[in-house]
């Protein structure tokens, strides 16, 4: 409370009660001076009432300062150094990719696409407390004529317990490979994100739930919790994109998602040695939601990975391997009679890559790259005559070599070959455009 | 019984962990002390640089130079100066990181000490494996992120603006150094 606010309070009492005292004398005077003094009584009340109303507004101005001093304190007191430092505790963030693709065989097929382009920001409550969203617009235009999506990418409110331990909950990316949490474009080589990591995992993953983490001083890093999962129901085996990424159809990202069965995730990585990021993860849990008549009513979905990324000096290499099981789902492949698409058993990739970052002038860093990956979407099926195993799809083989050439730290152009081993009409050349903020 | 013991994993998790690990954050003053634990007094001080010195720090760290009044600590050993301790914030991703350099009077960094992260990721800038690297390294040093200090994936913009921060803090103590005011 403001020291003065309560004798002004006091006063608007002591005005309003000389009011009523003025009126009940008003009223009670004799009739022959009535009519002199009633003008003289008016005049006043007025004059009183202009004073009322003078307090009024000024008691409405001290409050309102009143309220804004701890905003203003809270903006200054997490500043430790007398630097002059902006902080604001609202933050803007945004990404984007402009990728041109020119297939190596076929021409025809050369594209212009703004892949994505995003917008978020931060809000920090308190010193413990924030709020992190991101909505995302994929290939510029969402219409009923166009294939554009706008979408939610996350949206979370996070709260630390102390410096080590902390909880989130809402709707946050999994944590899962190197590529699904931290996805803005220069984070990244090449054009397009690594096959292993959009294909097996079908970043970026996101669900609901709730999940605790922590970081430690050993270098230990880790989070785990519960959220809503894939959703096996909704598996359309005439559809080319369930095969492209066997769970990119079935996850939920939070539009009412099913939520009879839930899934658990677990991951961990160790940053002891400075450069070296050695880490794991999984994602488990039922996808048959107890709907009824489906045949895959125990149906269990899972994506496990393990990823390296070594950083020494100007070199940046890394590794990932995962791998997908859909497990309990030969009835409902049974039942597709025909169909040419059926529910993977199992799935999986990895990939290496090796870039080097050349510092010219400046800002300026030329990094070139090469990565092989090697990639299996459907290794093998619950539910097919096992003869028909044998036709299970291939692994394919892709190299990407090419460059990034980062203008600004997060403002990158990009340049790469694809060069694939078995679908030979993918091979294609690259270019694109990202930044963040 | 399968599922049941899946969902209790991360109380186990935590359980596991939780009383082996506390605040890990340094205080100023513990920033100080851990820089010049041989001092017996520091002073409080606050400098700020002239133009003149305000362009050679930007010549010689290829960043924009903070035209800012630095708060520092001195480190005395009854009436010799051991060093100082700046203290500085820059923005790593989206928040303000907290931290302090202890700079010994030979010019060699002490110690780069994390006063107080926010970002929801890349917190292992405060990791002392990370933070050793700078450990006597002088303005003869690159100061730079993956060229002699190695970058933190998943925080790279975290690593490489305290790297930042800290050439340029090296900078201007050596400024001041130049100018006697030490």
């Amino acid at each position: 409370m403001h020291p003065k606010q309560k004798p002004i309070k006091y006063n608007a009492r002591v005005f309003a009660t000389t009011i009523a005292v003025g009126l009940a004398l008003g009223m009670t005077a004799t009739a022959a001076s009535a009519q002199s003094n009633e003008s003289q009584l008016l005049s006043k009340l007025e004059q009183l009432a202009n004073e009322l109303e003078k307090v009024k507004a000024e008691l409405k101005s001290m409050k309102a300062k009143q309220d804004a001093a701890p905003v203003a304190v809270a903006l200054v007191a997490p500043v430790a150094s007398s630097a002059p430092t902006a902080s604001s505790d609202t933050v803007l963030s945004a990404y984007g990719e402009l990728n041109y693709t020119r297939p190596r065989g076929d021409s025809s097929g050369t594209q212009t696409d703004l892949a994505r382009f995003v917008i978020g920001y931060q809000h920090r409550f308190d010193t413990k407390t924030k709020v992190v969203a991101e909505l995302e617009v994929e290939h510029a235009v969402t219409s009923a004529d166009d294939s554009g999506e706008v979408a939610v990418e996350q949206v979370f409110v996070e709260h630390k317990l102390n410096d080590t331990f902390g909880a989130r909950a809402g709707l946050f990316l999994i944590p899962l490979g190197l590529i699904n949490q931290n996805h803005e474009p220069h984070t990244f080589y090449g054009v397009n994100r690594p096959a292993v990591e959009t294909s097996i995992i079908p970043s970026t993953l996101r669900e609901a739930g709730i999940q605790v983490f922590g970081e430690h001083d050993n270098g230990i890093s880790w989070s785990t919790g519960i959220t809503t999962g894939f959703d096996l129901t909704k598996w359309d085996p005439l559809n080319g994109e369930s095969v492209e990424s066997p769970l990119r159809t079935l996850h939920q990202e939070g539009q009412f998602a099913r939520s009879k069965d839930l899934s658990l995730f677990a991951a961990a990585d160790w940053r002891g040695i400075p450069g070296l990021r050695i880490g794991a993860g999984f994602t488990t849990g039922k996808a048959g939601h107890g709907t009824a008549g489906f045949l895959a009513p125990d149906a269990r979905t899972t994506i496990a990975d393990v990823h390296a990324r070594w950083t020494p000096g100007a070199w940046d290499l890394s590794a990932v391997y995962a791998r997908g099981t859909i497990s309990g789902a030969g009835a409902f492949n049974q039942s597709f009679a025909g169909a040419p698409y059926l529910v993977p058993k199992s799935f999986d990739g990895y990939y290496a890559q090796g870039a080097y970052r050349l510092r010219l002038s400046g800002d300026y860093v030329m990094s070139p790259f090469t990565r092989i990956e090697r990639i299996n979407i459907g290794k093998s099926f619950d539910g097919v005559d096992p003869s028909l195993n044998a036709t299970s799809y291939r692994t394919e083989t892709i190299w990407t070599t090419g460059l990034n050439f980062n203008i600004a730290p997060t403002v990158v152009l990009k340049a790469d070959y694809q060069k694939y081993k078995i679908v030979k009409d993918s091979d294609r050349i690259n270019l694109g455009l990202g930044f963040s903020f | 019984m399968k599922k049941s013991v899946l969902f209790w994993l991360p109380a186990a998790a935590i359980s596991a962990v939780a009383p082996a690990y506390a605040g890990q954050y340094a205080t100023a003053d513990e920033a100080a002390k851990r820089a010049f634990p041989e001092a017996t007094t520091f002073k409080e001080s606050v400098f700020q640089l002239s133009a003149e010195q305000l362009s050679a720090v930007a010549a010689t760290t290829g960043l924009p130079a903070k035209p800012a009044l630095w708060r520092s600590l001195t480190a005395m050993n009854g009436d010799k100066s051991l060093g100082l301790v700046v203290f500085d914030g820059v923005i790593g991703k989206y928040e303000l990181i907290d931290y302090a350099v202890g700079i010994g009077v030979d010019g060699k960094i002490r110690n780069v000490e994390i006063l107080a992260y926010r970002e929801s990721h890349g917190y292992e800038v405060r990791l002392p494996a990370w933070r050793r690297q700078f450990v006597g390294k002088d303005k003869s040093d690159k100061l730079r992120v993956s060229e002699d200090i190695a970058s933190i994936s998943g925080a790279t913009m975290s690593a490489t603006h305290i790297t930042d921060g800290v050439r340029r803090i090296v900078a201007v103590v050596d400024q001041m150094r130049v100018a006697g005011k030490l």
